[in-house]
């Protein structure tokens, strides 16, 4: 864990993790990129819009028997609605992310780029969509494709693995398996292409505490 | 929404480190009031962030809830009508706080229903489905059910079968918030899966498809839970996933039938076996004046009894005995009346041997109080021959026999058999008392069945309204 501070503002701003580069400054809205001991101020990020998600930075849980905290924060955007995606940072200092959208959770892990045939990734990265309805397997799973769109980054907070700015631009396809699986597969701006597989979860699936409370809502028994 | 205005909880930017930790910020309202562009009026956003689409309560404008200042996508201008469980209700729902931010009207183009929109920040979303009739809770799917064979489906080890064909749902009435873009017209297409009890939806919208699980609520439950009153029980127009209130029903007829079956069989035996009190045999001359035998002293138990007298006149040929019975009750010297013919004819004609009657025959009074009884048996034989001519037979069915015989050219006729020319015919009177109930038992056993029958027509009546393509219309 590294404590220093902002760049831009000078407010104070913790790293938690060593492999997380990106920190965005609680108070100014920076985003601060740390190579080996240097900080650099990168440009501004907008702010989180005011949702209602119970999630915010600080929830801790468990997925299985690996704890983790969330400690980022990258909103989405797409033609129809957004989505939350938060970077759970594990124990053993490992990460995942937490997507929420329209009120339901899903709990994805990276995979190695070759987890899914070279001629995909190939597609994926010529710009073509991937069919809805086409199956897909990852690591010797079949998925079917559930959703393909266009997104751009709304806002971003906390430490992040990458610099979320306004307008970063991405290819995202949703995939479901019949028991519950899903997957993700992403093109970012760069062109590169990325994919996590894990599974759909209620909230309590995933143990949290320290959610958010709101006015006139009872807190669930298993966040208690 | 980032207006501008600093979000409580949150620091105000500071220079200078360490700042003092903010004291916890009181709980912030999901609620939050914005004002209609179209109208003014004020929209109250209950699930901001994931809210995609604000259909205005006053004006029926289409608001994108995507844009920070509620941009205006269709203009509207007309009060709109309120759904019966107004926007903002909250109510609890299989243990869960739900609160209602939408509601919309849709038609396959044959009937018409309701569907709210539910929230909780904890739980997600829910739909309510209202029929007009029963609720249904829905849940979105997070994962597609299996596909066995033909058209059933698979999901957490339960079949589901396809109900109909897919068809069209159209919406024709949106008010309030939605997390996906909503218009009165988007049409989308629905196929239906269903067992007692659940159905599972599948929507299909271009490129999306959705499953949701809907499970119909008890009678009253949901118009507890939202405050409003409840419906009238009724079974004519059964949902698709209705379950068969009949069903159950049926399984309590069946159970206490067997109950009732078992217990009116212990009854019958312990009626008692049939007994047999007396028997005796007298002869009768034939074509002469009539004998009368009197039996006294049948003791009938306490309770009601079965009496049964049987005459059997076994040995006589083309000849009859009517038989009179009367039973009197020595106490009260009240009577009961009963008679029977014991009868036999037999022949040879161009069609073979031939022969008619039965010699012997019982008759049952059923229901007799106890007491000592008298029987009073008056037996008048007759021989019937038609050479003789002398003995005609006095009965309309004797009649008959006799003109039919008669037309016969062929006829022609044998006395056969072990005393043709006897001058009396022995008949032979046994009165039993007890044995089955006879004509009461079979209308007890009747009535005990009835029950279950009834109510198995009704359950096969509800399964095919229910399975009915569409809601009949009115008769």
């Amino acid at each position: 864990m590294i404590e220093t501070n902002c760049p831009n503002c000078g407010a104070p701003i913790r790293f938690g993790s060593n492999d997380l580069p990106v920190k965005v400054c609680d108070y100014c809205h920076s985003s601060v990129l740390r190579t080996g001991g240097n900080l650099q101020a990168i440009g501004k990020v907008a702010e989180v819009p005011e949702d209602v998600s119970p999630l915010q930075l600080g929830v801790r849980g468990r997925d299985g028997d690996r704890r983790f905290e969330l400690v980022g924060r990258v909103r989405w955007r797409y033609a129809d609605g957004a989505w939350n995606e938060w970077l759970a940072l594990f124990d053993d200092g490992s990460t995942g992310w937490v997507g929420e959208s329209s009120g339901r959770y899903m709990m994805l892990r990276q995979v190695a780029e070759n987890a899914i045939a070279s001629v995909l990734v190939d597609q994926v990265k010529s710009g073509r969509l991937i069919a809805v309805g086409t199956p897909i397997t990852i690591n010797g799973i079949e998925y079917i494709a559930s959703d393909a769109k266009q997104v751009t980054c709304v806002a971003s907070e906390g430490e992040l693995p990458f610099h979320a700015p306004l307008g970063l631009s991405a290819v995202s396809v949703d995939l479901m398996t019949p028991d519950g699986g899903c997957a993700s597969i992403q093109k970012d701006t760069d062109g590169e292409v990325e994919i996590y597989t894990g599974r759909y979860t209620a909230l309590d699936g995933l143990h949290v505490t320290g959610l958010r409370s709101f006015e006139g809502w009872p807190m669930p028994a298993f966040a208690a | 929404m980032s207006d501008g205005v600093p979000v409580p909880g949150q620091p105000s930017p500071v220079p200078v480190a360490p700042a003092p930790p903010a004291p916890p910020a009181p709980p912030r309202s999901t609620v939050r009031a914005l004002s209609c562009p179209n109208c003014g009026g004020i929209v109250n956003v209950r699930a901001q962030g994931l809210t995609v689409s604000i259909l205005c309560e006053h004006c029926g404008s289409t608001l994108d809830a995507t844009s920070p200042e509620l941009q205006v996508i269709a203009r509207a201008n007309h009060a709109l009508k309120q759904p019966q469980i107004p926007l903002g209700t909250r109510g609890t729902l299989n243990g869960h706080v739900w609160e209602v931010v939408g509601y919309m009207e849709r038609t396959d183009e044959d009937v018409f229903w309701a569907e709210y929109l539910l929230f909780n920040p904890y739980e997600g979303y829910a739909f309510l489905v209202d029929d007009g009739r029963r609720f249904s809770l829905g849940i979105m799917l997070d994962q597609l059910p299996k596909t066995m064979f033909g058209s059933l489906l698979l999901l957490d080890r339960r079949p589901y079968s396809r109900f109909g064909r897919p068809y069209p749902v159209r919406v024709t009435f949106v008010v309030g918030e939605f997390y996906w873009r909503i218009a009165v017209g988007e049409t989308v297409t629905e196929t239906d899966f269903v067992r007692p009890g659940t159905m599972l939806s599948c929507e299909e919208y271009e490129t999306e498809r959705t499953w949701t699980r809907l499970d119909m609520l008890d009678w009253g439950v949901a118009e507890k839970a939202f405050g409003i009153p409840p419906r009238r029980r009724n079974y004519r127009y059964p949902a698709p996933h209705e379950p068969s209130p009949y069903k159950r029903q049926f399984a309590e007829a069946v159970v206490v039938g067997l109950v009732a079956l078992f217990l009116l069989g212990m009854v019958s035996n312990a009626g008692g076996h049939e007994q047999q009190i007396i028997q005796l045999t007298s002869r009768v001359a034939f074509d002469a004046a009539g004998r009368n035998v009197v039996i006294r002293g049948i003791v009938l138990p306490a309770g009601r009894s079965r009496v049964a007298i049987e005459a059997d006149a076994g040995s006589i040929d083309n000849a009859w005995v009517n038989v009179d019975y009367t039973l009197t009750n020595e106490a009260t010297q009240r009577s009961v009346r009963s008679y029977t013919t014991v009868e036999h004819y037999a022949g040879n004609d161009s069609n073979g041997a031939w022969s008619h009657g039965d010699p012997r025959d019982e008759v049952a009074l059923s229901s007799m109080p106890g007491g000592r009884y008298d029987l009073s048996v008056t037996l008048v034989a007759h021989r019937w021959n038609r050479r003789g001519g002398d003995s005609v037979p006095t009965t309309d069915e004797e009649r008959a026999f006799f003109a039919h015989r008669s037309r016969d050219p062929g006829d022609r006729i044998a006395t056969t058999g072990a005393d043709p020319g006897a001058a009396t015919a022995p008949v032979t009177i046994t009165v039993k008392r007890g044995g089955a109930f006879g004509g009461v038992s079979f209308l007890a056993f009747l009535m005990i069945v009835a029950w279950p029958v009834i109510v198995l027509f009704k359950h096969f009546g509800f399964e095919k309204r229910r399975k009915a393509p569409g809601y009949a219309s009115d008769d």
